[in-house]
């Protein structure tokens, strides 16, 4: 609220500039956390098992099954096939970011570009392209998303596929509401009149623009889709067992979650952990790019 | 009803005599002539009335093309019901004997006219696996889905206004600091996490609530209240963080307006101008993103369902998809597509009967 | 409203000593937005405070109400009927607010929270400071809505904002103002977004109900014009600081400032041959945040010489009833106004007096 307290004037100077200097503090601390602990979670789960000695996620023999946390080799213990908890973990990490990763990216490309075309041109192929859109949107993407899962079957590459049906017209909505925007800025129409050609246009002059804000949702996204994956292996329509995804390890946790929650409390932290970094950054950068 | 004359006899007058009401025309003007032909009923020229039309003109389209695509989708998969209806070890003779009793051997267009057509006079077929009606198994489970939706609908504000309104009182506090972190977090729980994190704790440690299972109005409120609590939190938590860091934001924005300045001037404590005046102002952002999340909101219960055992829609979606059952997973994806529609005409109501401004903008009163 | 310029007799409603509020704006340095403001107003009074964007009138009539945001920082003293205000807990300010000072605002379209109706806004103002049933108060509404000369004023309880014209919406403001008699009404640019016809209209109607209520009223304004007609005292600021004060017959009269004087000059006269341009300011008002040396105005001012630059003149009653702070003043008389822009030096006058 604006209300004040009317101060004294020169004692209140001291107080202000250390107010301003916290918040600066915590806009530097709200970007570099996730960003570290982002970068933590890629390095463990893509660099450690390379280095580090990670028993292989699969393969594990039943007499190993059921070893608790803290046993020689395998910190967070074995689960019910004898497979090391703590790889599973990783390499279940592997699979999510690979999962948000790639679905962001193929959002960003083919959703933005065809944002891009409906929200840049005019006449037919704009309305044809927005009603597209439009019951694209309105589609529950998730019934798109788990019968296509389930027509492909299981494996990453088919979640990513399924997924990406979601962060198409995810993407393109926000490109197109952006360019809806843009297009009649001035330095747009400066563009045109000087006679560049359209598709320069709207790579050389749109695009770029629209980058901030792809960049943030794409954040964003990941974490929405590293959920998803985790929901469909959850369905088994992801990753298939005995591979590890945390949204598998998840289901079979649950069957024997009363005696052993940490089987279902473990992929379940790693995910949210994994999400909220994303949403932390995300926000940050929002703010940033914003305030700018 | 006053509306602001253009004319410029009127301002003439006003000018000269400042107690003269612009609005009522001075005796003399012409008036309109009365409308004729349907426009004779109030309601029908009323703007809001039109728009409500347009807007459900438009939707239809929107509707069809997502019985269509729903139908493409589950056509284009590979294995159809027939097979996964009689499992692994059918011959293909059986396989293709059922087809045919199921008319899934008709051409693909064949198909889709016949449902579309049986659809629009309100027959949306029968399960291919079960044989029940569509509308029958959705009657059945409709009620439970519902029920579920509006509990989380209600948790989610429940958490989101008081939260965002106290938070804006001092932004940048020891509140809202909290807040913001937690809402954060908060909607970076998946609703399937939060479930499972909910029944470790709650059922399973606590037994507070049951696991499992739905317990219908007639076996007592209370347990019906308590067998929906854990789903309802596990929807709506996250979609209520969402919501609270929105209002939050929106509730900051109109502090910053003119006539917030206006009621501290007038020497209104602050909690009066936050409630009073900054808050329902804020609530037209909450209703828009309110409507743009139904399709979100209505897809967690699938899983939400399947985890807590409740026989609603979103389970019953799952399982069509899995044997390939046309008629139903159609049923299902109209009535999705309907609800979102809907709720989206409602939001534009609330608008509506909460903004003054477009109640009162009848053309030709 | 425009008698001659008299000393007033009883203790003046506002008196403002010094007052200096400072801004620091995120991630930038300190701005003084006013600096040593000082000027009173008596009751059945008017003072118009006249300015440029960023001259700090705002800025002052804000720290008066107590309606700054939390990071600004207010000195000096401004006392309201012997009351000091700064320092006040924001509770004890609330008190005087809406009661004792009122305030209306430039834009009666934003001023008035659209969603509700515009007598229960009213109301509102009144049950906060007096123990009123609403039935009551509905009634001291509907006789408000009379005193402000609205037409049907029991309809006009339950309408909505965006069913008012703009001068209808200025006078639910000044109604809401005048709901708790205050003793000093701040205008804040109170006319600048209404057509010229309306304008004179409120302005008539703030004339009369000064009259009838006996308040005091500080008309913030850039229009020089409206000052001239309708106010008893006028201060000049820029900068935020001031740089003239007088009665407005002596201001208009004899101008001293060349900053005054010149804008005076820009005001479009009907004397003058068509097509004649309009001569304006040249430059722009300083960057607050920069405490400059010497006088303020000293960059854009035709008369300026180096003393300007490196000394700032002080504010002083050079004559009785005339402050200014200027070392060059213009000469006395009406050619003042067309030869202040004239000159460009101060060789051409008399030098400083």
């Amino acid at each position: 609220m604006t209300i004040p307290v009317s101060e004294a004037a020169v004692a209140a100077i001291p107080a202000a500039t250390a107010s301003r200097a916290r918040g600066r503090l915590r806009q530097t601390l709200a970007l570099y956390v996730p960003t570290g602990l982002l970068a933590a979670i890629i390095v463990a789960c893509f660099l450690y098992p390379l280095v580090g000695n990670v028993p292989p996620p699969v393969g594990g023999s039943v007499l190993d099954a059921g070893l608790p946390a803290g046993t020689a080799g395998h910190p967070f213990g074995t689960d019910t096939s004898g497979n090391d908890i703590f790889s599973r973990l990783l390499y279940g990490g592997r699979v999510s970011l690979e999962v948000g990763a790639a679905t962001q990216v193929i959002g960003m490309i083919l959703g933005g570009l065809i944002g891009m075309i409906a929200g840049y041109s005019r006449g037919l192929l704009a309305a044809v392209l927005m009603r597209v859109l439009d019951t694209l949107i309105a589609f529950p993407a998730l019934v798109l998303a788990l019968a296509i899962a389930e027509g492909l079957g299981p494996g990453e590459l088919h979640v990513i596929w399924a997924l990406s049906f979601f962060s198409v017209p995810a993407f393109a909505r926000l490109a197109r509401a952006a360019t809806l925007r843009l297009r009649d800025q001035n330095f747009m129409l400066a563009a045109a009149l000087s006679g560049t050609p359209r598709w320069r246009i709207v790579a050389f002059h749109l695009a770029p623009n629209l980058l901030p804000q792809q960049l943030t949702f794409a954040l964003l996204g990941a974490g929405v889709a590293i959920i998803q994956e985790g929901a469909l292996s959850f369905l088994s329509l992801g990753v298939p067992p005995p591979g590890a995804s945390w949204g598998n390890m998840i289901a079979s946790g649950m069957q024997t979650m009363s005696v052993r929650p940490s089987l279902v409390l473990l992929p379940c932290l790693a995910l949210l952990i994994t999400v909220a970094a994303l949403n932390l950054l995300g926000d940050a950068l929002r703010a940033r790019w914003s305030a700018r | 009803m006053t509306v602001q004359s253009t004319n410029r006899t009127d301002n003439l007058a006003a000018a000269a005599d400042p107690e003269a009401a612009v609005s009522v025309p001075p005796p003399g003007t012409p008036q309109a002539p009365p409308p004729a032909g349907l426009l004779r009923f109030p309601l029908l020229r009323s703007s809001r009335f039109r728009l409500a039309v347009r807007r459900l003109l438009t939707a239809i389209p929107v509707v069809w093309g997502v019985t269509f695509l729903g139908f493409t989708v589950l056509n284009l998969l590979p294995g159809d019901a027939a097979q996964a209806l009689l499992g692994a070890d059918a011959t293909p003779q059986e396989v293709a004997k059922l087809s045919h009793q199921l008319h899934l051997d008709q051409p693909f267009f064949t198909r889709y006219w016949n449902w579309l057509t049986s659809a629009l006079s309100g027959h949306l077929g029968n399960s291919l696996g079960s044989g029940q009606q569509v509308t029958a198994i959705l009657v059945q489970r409709l009620p439970v889905t519902f029920e579920l939706l509006l509990y989380a609908f209600i948790v989610s504000l429940l958490i989101a206004i008081p939260v965002a309104t106290f938070a804006a009182r001092k932004p940048g506090g020891i509140f809202d600091s909290i807040t913001t972190f937690i809402a954060l977090v908060g909607l970076s729980v998946a609703p399937y996490i939060l479930a499972l994190l909910l029944i470790l704790f709650f059922a399973v440690d606590l037994s507070l609530f049951p696991a499992l299972g739905w317990t219908p109005i007639s076996g007592g409120l209370g347990s019906n209240l308590r067998s929906l609590t854990l789903p309802a939190l596990s929807l709506g938590f996250p979609i209520g963080c969402f919501y609270t860091r929105l209002l939050r934001a929106d509730v900051l924005e109109q502090l910053d307006e003119d006539y917030v300045v206006t009621a501290h001037a007038k020497g209104l404590p602050g909690w009066r101008v936050l409630l009073r005046h900054a808050t329902p102002n804020s609530m037209f952002g909450l209703i828009t993103v309110v409507a743009l999340n139904a399709g979100t909101f209505l897809g967690g219960t699938v899983i939400v369902e399947q985890i807590f055992g409740l026989p609603g829609i979103g389970e019953e979606l799952f399982q069509a998809i899995q044997t390939r059952d046309s008629p139903v997973l159609e049923g299902i994806v109209v009535v999705f597509a309907v609800l979102v529609v809907v709720i989206g005409l409602l939001a534009d109501l609330l608008y509506a009967a909460l903004d003054p401004r477009i109640r009162y903008d009848n053309p030709g009163q | 409203m425009t008698a001659p310029a008299a000393a007033p007799k009883a203790a003046p409603v506002l008196e403002v000593r010094d007052l200096s509020v400072r801004f620091r704006p995120r991630g930038g340095n300190l701005v003084h937005a006013v600096s040593g403001l000082s000027y009173t107003v008596a009751a059945g009074r008017t003072v118009a405070i006249i300015g440029e964007s960023g001259s700090g009138k705002t800025a002052s009539s804000r720290a008066i109400m107590g309606l700054l945001p939390r990071s600004a920082q207010v000195s000096g003293s401004v006392l309201l009927s012997g009351t000091e205000l700064t320092g006040l807990s924001p509770r004890a300010l609330r008190r005087h607010r809406g009661s004792d000072v009122a305030m209306i605002f430039q834009d009666p379209a934003r001023s008035l929270n659209p969603t509700m109706k515009v007598g229960p806004q009213i109301a509102e103002a009144i049950r906060a400071h007096k123990k009123v049933g609403r039935a009551e108060a509905r009634e001291r509404v509907i006789e408000l809505f009379k005193l402000v000369r609205l037409s049907a004023p029991e309809q006009r309880y339950d309408e909505y904002p965006h069913q008012f014209s703009g001068g209808m919406r200025q006078r639910v403001m000044i109604a809401m103002a005048l709901s708790c008699s205050p003793k000093l009404l701040i205008a804040d640019e109170a006319t600048t977004a209404l057509d010229v016809t309306t304008q004179a209209q409120i302005m008539r109607l703030l004339a009369e109900l000064q009259e009838q209520l006996g308040m005091a009223i500080l008309m913030i304004s850039h229009d020089l014009g409206l000052a001239a007609s309708y106010a008893d005292e006028v201060v000049v600021m820029y900068a935020g600081r001031t740089v003239e004060r007088a009665s407005v017959r002596e201001l208009f009269g004899n101008v001293r400032m060349p900053y005054t004087s010149a804008l005076l000059g820009a005001v479009p006269r009907l004397d003058r041959a068509a097509h004649t341009p309009l001569p304006v300011v040249p430059g722009r008002p300083p960057d607050l945040s920069a405490e400059a040396a010497g006088c303020p105005f000293a960059p854009r001012c035709p008369r300026a010489a180096d003393k300007c630059a490196e000394r700032r003149p002080a504010f002083d009653e050079h004559k009785p009833g005339h402050w200014y702070a200027c070392w060059y003043p213009l000469p006395d008389g009406p050619r003042a106004v067309e030869a202040g822009l004239a000159n460009t030096g101060p060789s051409a006058t008399g030098g400083a007096r």
